[in-house]
């Protein structure tokens, strides 16, 4: 009985998560295409990747640990989403801000709607390398 | 509840995610710049592997799970190398 009611309560949280994720991951591509220009569309970015595949796969890992007809393998399932779900909230950070470094050094991405750009000034005075 | 009925909510919760993924998709297609299209693809692909364990669960086939696993580690690898690439104009020896 007790054992119902846990998998009932990990089944509905982990159904309410992947609901989250969804909505967040329609906020995030929203933003990614209508934002101006790339600086402001790594924000948008990171609210997908973050609120947008790691919320989910927590989710589904509390699902699946939860979803009895599975049979012994929903643990491979569950043990396999909490994997991918920390290197996402790893990776993901550090491929966006090497991106973001690069673009800026390269000159490649324009920063247009501009109001003060402080890196620069401190890349010209030399404080920063 | 029974576990049909959540399943049923997470079938018509995936509309939502294809969404996502045109929308994804859109940007990385017209992107200005290179990195637009790098940052959209990362995205999508980061969230391909949420959607692949749902589909896991789904469709009960729990072999899926390694998919998502091997695709976040790739797209790591995507940004890694375009970052390189666009700071000193070459990938590395």
């Amino acid at each position: 009985m007790v054992e119902e009611l846990i998998n009932e309560i990990l089944m509905l949280v982990g159904t309410l998560m992947i609901v989250l994720g969804a909505v967040a991951d329609l906020i995030g591509s929203i933003g990614l295409l209508r934002f101006p220009n790339f600086f402001v569309r790594l924000h948008a970015a990171t609210v997908g990747t973050i609120w947008g595949a790691f919320v989910p796969l927590i989710g589904a890992a509390l699902f699946a640990a939860g979803y009895v007809e599975l049979g012994t393998y929903r643990w491979f399932v569950a043990g396999g989403a909490v994997v991918t779900a920390l290197l996402i909230l790893l990776l993901g950070p550090v491929g966006s801000h090497a991106l973001a470094r690069a673009s800026y050094r390269s000159r490649v991405a324009v920063p247009y709607p501009l109001v003060h750009d402080a890196l620069k000034e401190k890349l010209e005075r030399g404080e920063k390398k | 509840m029974s576990a049909e009925a959540y399943l049923s909510v997470i079938f018509w919760v995936l509309p939502i995610y294809l969404t996502a993924f045109t929308l994804y998709s859109v940007r990385a297609v017209r992107g200005p710049t290179i990195p637009d299209s790098v940052l959209a693809i990362d995205s999508m692909s980061y969230d391909l592997a949420a959607f692949i364990t749902i589909l896991s669960i789904l469709f009960r086939s729990p072999i899926l799970i390694a998919v998502a696993i091997v695709l976040s580690l790739w797209v790591f690898a995507l940004d890694i190398y375009v970052a390189k690439y666009l700071e000193s104009r070459e990938i590395g020896e």
